[in-house]
């Protein structure tokens, strides 16, 4: 059986003979040795592992390359290629290690062999999130609250411990490391000397750009995996044949399900090619138009509505609370809940009434109806958290003293508040609409695991983990113990519950879009508040790390100022003036980005045309090769009839016939 | 040694213990010397992960020497290292061209696309319906025009559905 792909000997009885096909064998052998004799070790190495062969024909390529390699070197440069391997070894193994350390692997195999691949990317996008704030929570604890607790314990503990400081935030944890207002900005003595408020400033940066940095990475090579080179309805029957099915999973139930959905999108497909596509008449067009124009300033309005209702409310708890640092009043605690009540109870309801909504819509396609909902649930998450940011961000400042823990203690009450509302959900959302849907009403059936609704919960609460780590150093332990038991009540409530989602087409641009939603709206503007409150805003005067300064960026520019004077750091100082200050290095930087943009794009367009030129050149390719079959069986039949006739005229002599080019078929 | 492809150490470990327990009368567990032991199709296709597979079969003999399902370990260990996460999307296409090509002639013609069908669907279509699926399969994934798929029309369709990656995807 040859290794090679052999073109298909589709000219009948005239294919080559043994050992024809083992000199052809032979000859691709040698120039595949050749070729990978030249590579390096590392692209040796990628390129066998690559080729579609046995382990055995494989192993036997790898030694012939490297006898080819070595004979080829004379002089054996053995030193470095022995290191080289070593260092690859040291990989391997820390590689290996690194496997040990996967959480839960065997509960996502569980889970992708019950429910498939889409389901399973919820989890799989949890658990990357939960990676974020791990990090988050080791850099900050190590840089900041370490140093602070050991150097500087200037707390004072003004209530004991109740139990509502775990809803609420204040009180014991009042002035504790957790937020804003527990870090002093003092210089430790120690050698060397740790400057507090360089330490907040940069820990909080470093671990806002490696996020940024990651999500870009991650964003562009999802999109280079799941990019579309030709756009179009992909929902044909090929395609659903031959690369839609499932092979991760494992369970019967699931594959008979799964079975019979195949069946039921064929036959649907089968039949929406049979009737004819009926065209809109206009009056019909208009219809539709005005019904989703209504649609959208419906949402519109209700997002509105929502982020007004927030912001006076805010406004009127502001006013009627005055919620200073000593008071022992309960009552006056718990109301400070009740923002964080109406904000989750309207990122509860408010997407039920969206759903509501599109249902009076008609769309041309099921993917469109997705990605609407998805962009009107963003746009109403999103102003929530604007509107809240604005009012962190502006009447606070105004009001409060230490507005810095308060704004920590505020993000950290929507948290809790969110988790909790979170359960509930699963409780009611899932649980009880499963019982509703097998008991009561079952035209309903069992509730499919909505993956959208989830991942942008998701994507809610870490925006707001982002926007709260500078007012709040240690939020990430809440977001990881809350990610930690979410995962399992998630798990727990998918097995009991739902059935996994009928319509799974194109879960891998899903993905695409949703980590491209944690970068913009979300990451983005996390990042945006941050950065407006470090650059412009003043801090508060008796509490925090960068009290006494007119902005938190104060302590950069006096730190620059300091290293200016020292010797040897002189560049340092340099490239901050000149290039991270000075705006023209901005233009300059952003001109040649444009001019890099519009000749990548060009060369895309260029590849676009190719693409399609070689497309051309395959069909017109098919032809030649029919055209040339035809002839040649024509030729063969024409043969056989001249054997026959020529057998009953017991004629000895070949026949040649000089008109024939007037026997080729006319169709040429 | 070039032993560990697409999956890490541990992992190929895991797989010998795995590849052991099929035929542990047939599978010794010192591979020092390299035996020339091959586990049959019968027991390999009862592993949990494989044994619902409507593809089982299939998938079994195109990654064995013979053809006839019988794995050696090395091939065994091929196996999962295409069909893991992070086998390359050439690789994974070359060998579910050689699964779905179920008369091993280097094409999937119609024959080959009904019997795909009829494994995943059952009793759904009536036969009628599975013909007009298939033909209407070939005519959308044909592009030379000679009413089967060859690899580069399977690869180009391929190229069109990203979810490919992770569903032709078996966890061990």
């Amino acid at each position: 059986m040859s290794v090679f792909p052999q073109p298909g000997t589709s000219l009948g009885n005239q294919g080559p003979t043994a050992y024809e096909l083992q000199q052809v064998v032979e000859k691709n052998t040698s120039e595949l040795v050749s070729e990978l004799a030249n590579l390096s070790d590392r692209a040796r190495i990628q390129a066998i592992r690559s080729l579609p062969m046995s382990y055995d024909d494989r192993r036997r390529i790898r030694s012939r390359a490297i006898s080819v390699k070595t004979s080829k070197n004379i002089f054996n440069i053995d030193c470095t290629q022995h290191v080289s391997r070593s260092f690859r070894r040291i990989g391997a193994s820390v590689a290996s290690a690194r496997q040990w350390l996967v959480v839960w692997h065997g509960t996502l195999k569980e889970i992708g062999g019950r429910f498939g691949t889409s389901v399973l990317s919820y989890f799989l996008f949890l658990k990357w999130l939960l990676k974020f704030n791990v990090f988050s929570l080791i850099i900050n604890f190590c840089f900041i609250t370490i140093p602070q607790i050991v150097h500087a314990p200037n707390i004072s503990n003004v209530t004991g411990f109740r139990g509502l400081e775990l809803l609420t935030g204040v009180g014991y944890f009042n002035q504790s490391v957790l937020f804003y207002g527990g870090y002093n900005g003092e210089v430790i003595v120690s050698e060397p000397p740790y400057n507090m408020q360089l330490a907040y400033f940069f820990t909080i940066a470093a671990y806002l750009v490696l996020c940024g940095v990651s999500l870009i990475y991650s964003m562009s090579r999802s999109f280079q995996k799941n990019f579309v080179l030709e756009s179009g309805p992909v929902s044909g029957g090929a395609w659903r044949l031959l690369c839609s099915w499932d092979f991760s999973v494992v369970n019967e139930k699931a594959i008979q399900n799964n079975k019979n959905n195949l069946g039921t999108q064929l036959k649907e497909s089968l039949s929406e090619r049979l009737q004819m596509k009926h065209t809109m008449s206009v009056s019909e067009r208009m219809k539709y138009l005005s019904l989703h124009v209504l649609a959208w300033l419906l949402s519109l309005g209700l997002a509105v509505g929502s982020c007004a209702g927030i912001y006076f409310l805010g406004i009127d708890q502001l006013e009627t609370s005055k919620l200073d640092h000593n008071t022992n009043d309960l009552t006056v605690e718990a109301s400070t809940l009740l923002l964080p009540v109406v904000v989750s109870l309207i990122n509860l309801i408010v997407p039920l009434l969206y759903s509501l909504i599109s249902i009076m819509e008609r769309y041309s396609n099921p993917r469109a109806k997705i990605y609407i909902g998805i962009t009107r649930n963003v746009v109403l998450k999103m102003s929530i958290l604007g509107i809240l940011c604005y009012y962190w961000l502006n009447s606070v400042p105004q009001k409060m003293a230490c507005w810095e823990s308060f704004v920590g203690q505020s993000v950290y009450r929507l948290l809790m508040i969110d988790f909790i509302f979170c359960l509930f959900g699963t409780f009611f959302g899932e649980f009880l609409r499963n019982v509703i849907g097998t008991r009561c009403v079952p035209s309903l059936g069992v509730p499919e695991f909505d993956i959208a609704r989830n991942v942008l919960d998701l994507i809610y609460a870490q925006t707001l983990a982002w926007i709260g780590i500078y007012f709040s150093p240690l939020l990430p332990v809440m977001q990881v113990i809350k990610l930690f038991i979410i995962f399992y009540v998630k798990k727990f409530s998918l097995s009991m519950n739902c059935q996994p989602p009928k319509h799974t087409g194109r879960a891998a641009q899903m993905q695409t879009v949703f980590i491209a939603l944690l970068f913009f709206p979300s990451f983005v503007g996390a990042l945006s508040m941050v950065a407006y409150t470090v650059w412009s805003l003043k801090p508060s005067n008796y509490c925090g790390p960068f009290q006494g300064l007119q902005t938190p960026f104060d302590t950069i520019l006096s730190w620059t100022v300091y290293i200016q004077n020292l010797p040897g750091t002189h560049w340092v100082w340099w490239i901050f003036e000149n290039m991270l200050r000075n705006e023209l290095f901005y233009y300059l930087v952003t001109l040649i980005i444009f001019v890099i943009t519009y000749f990548l794009w060009q060369i895309t367009q260029g590849r676009k045309e190719l693409i399609r030129t070689l497309r051309q050149q395959i069909v017109n390719e098919g032809k030649d090769k029919a055209f040339l079959l035809n002839r040649l069986q024509n030729t063969q039949k024409q043969g056989r009839q001249k054997e026959s006739f020529r057998n009953q005229e017991f004629d000895q002599t070949p026949h040649f016939n000089p008109n024939w080019i007037n026997t080729l078929p006319l169709d040429m | 040694m070039n032993r560990s492809k697409h999956i890490c150490l541990s992992l190929h470990c895991s797989l010998h213990g795995r590849y052991h327990e099929l035929a542990p009368h047939l599978v010794p567990m010192d591979y020092t010397n390299d035996p020339d032991v091959k586990v049959p199709l019968a027991l390999i296709v009862n592993m949990p992960e494989l044994k619902e597979n409507p593809f089982r079969n299939r998938i079994v003999e195109s990654f064995s020497e013979d053809g006839q399902g019988n794995l050696s370990f090395n091939d065994f260990v091929d196996m999962f290292s295409v069909l893991s996460e992070m086998a390359p999307r050439e690789l994974k296409a070359i060998y579910a061209f050689k699964i779905y090509d179920f008369n091993v002639d280097n094409y999937i013609c119609k024959e080959d696309l009904e019997k795909t069908l009829n494994r995943l669907t059952k009793e759904e279509l009536t036969p009628e319906e599975v013909v007009l699926v298939c033909e209407k399969a070939i005519e959308e994934a044909d592009l030379d025009g000679d009413n089967k798929l060859s690899f580069a029309d399977f690869e180009n369709m391929i190229s069109r559905a990203p979810d490919f990656l992770s569903t032709f995807h078996i966890r061990i």
